[in-house]
């Protein structure tokens, strides 16, 4: 695992000086991943955590110019694709300052790729996702490793965030980002309780025995673009 | 003097050219075609006080202008006479939608807006609701110069 989280970020740092533009793809679980859930910023029920590793494993990439634009709104993305392939398996909690860690980075015809298409999948060794570390909660510590190895395909619209992206031009590079959203499996303590959000997430109550358990991503809608939403298949 | 002259030396006095004094105060007003959007959520709710950011066609990566919506999840802004693709973004609290409106001689087309509605996440919807001349309507735009927009 090690070694291809070290092959991915090798390709990250791959020159492409001679190409017409480039586009690189990080991945983030922003940061509740990085910081973890603090107050008062806990989980919905209460717990605070502390990740100490959150390994995703992504494949069967594609980023697509797509017009018009694909408005996520079901499994199939028309457009011109640019295959970014995978898998690429990362640690989400050992991310850079602004909480990504870089996957791929491919040579891109310029132009507006507005769409991205990803899968979250396992393979035989290693589960699709896995987030350990440590929950806190009234004088309670708890030990947990979560995994899931159910597949999620995604087909995603344009990166919804502070800054628009994936525009490549000559010359320059641009990016894209796969992002999970922690807070939809734990929920969150600073919003309302009848938030949409906390009313289907689990919360960490469900785990609060500890040690290795699974769970399942049926509903969760964890993937995101930034704040831009997917659709999501299971495989 | 009778009413009618009274009348138009008045008249003649507001058509006088007025000294251009430190704290004069101007107003113009002057017809425009604008675009008005609403943004909201499946629930019904609006997206009230949300953020928005609008971008031109020529420079779809850095913001035109930006804004905030009414309490309604309405906003309006008059678009440069520029043909082409208006995006526009609308985000609140982790929810967020693009809308797309197309400029042509005939007018706005709206090509999209909506993200779909699921368990978790509040659907957000951004719809073109009206194109026309809406006169000195309220819009809340910051226009950005090309110089010091973010990206």
């Amino acid at each position: 695992m090690i070694r291809q989280i070290l092959v991915a970020t090798g390709l990250a740092l791959t020159p492409f000086a001679a190409m017409s533009g480039s586009l690189t793809l990080y991945a983030s679980a922003e940061d509740l991943a990085t910081e973890g859930f603090t107050a008062p910023r806990l989980t919905r029920d209460g717990w605070a955590l502390e990740f100490t590793r959150i390994t995703a494993r992504f494949d069967q990439i594609t980023a697509w110019q797509t017009d018009p634009p694909f408005m996520a709104d079901g499994p199939r993305i028309s457009g011109t694709p640019l295959p970014l392939d995978g898998p690429f398996t990362v640690d989400l909690v050992a991310a850079d300052a602004d909480h990504r860690v870089a996957l791929v980075t491919v040579e891109a015809p310029p132009g507006h790729y507005n769409a991205l298409s990803w899968a979250m999948v396992a393979d035989e060794a290693i589960p699709a996702l896995v987030l350990e570390g440590v929950a806190r909660k009234d004088g309670t510590e708890v030990a947990f490793s979560l995994q899931t190895s159910e597949a999620i395909a995604h087909a995603c619209g344009e990166y919804l965030g502070d800054t628009r992206k994936g525009f490549v031009t000559e010359g320059a590079g641009a990016d894209l980002e796969i992002t999970l959203h922690l807070d939809h499996l734990f929920g969150r303590a600073d919003r309302a309780p009848d938030d949409p959000m906390n009313l289907a997430a689990p919360g960490f109550e469900p785990f609060a025995g500890g040690g290795v358990q699974a769970f399942s991503l049926d509903g969760l809608h964890l993937g995101h673009v930034g704040e831009g939403h997917c659709h999501d298949t299971r495989l | 003097m009778t009413r009618g002259y009274r009348l138009a030396a008045f008249a003649l006095c507001l058509a006088a050219p007025v000294p251009a004094l430190s704290h004069a105060a101007l107003v113009t007003a002057e017809t425009a075609t604008a675009i008005r959007l609403q943004a909201g959520y499946d629930t019904g709710d609006p997206m009230a006080h949300a953020q928005v950011r609008i971008y031109a066609p020529d420079d779809p990566a850095r913001p035109w202008g930006q804004g905030v919506t009414d309490r309604e999840g309405g906003f309006e802004f008059i678009p440069d006479p520029l043909p082409g693709r208006w995006s526009v973004q609308v985000r609140q609290a982790g929810h967020g939608a693009m809308a797309y409106v197309e400029v042509g001689a005939a007018g706005p087309v709206s090509l999209s807006t909506a993200t779909r509605p699921d368990r978790v996440q509040q659907a957000v919807m951004v719809a073109l609701v009206a194109w026309g001349a809406l006169g000195t309507a309220l819009f809340a735009l910051r226009k950005r110069g090309r110089g010091d927009a973010s990206s």
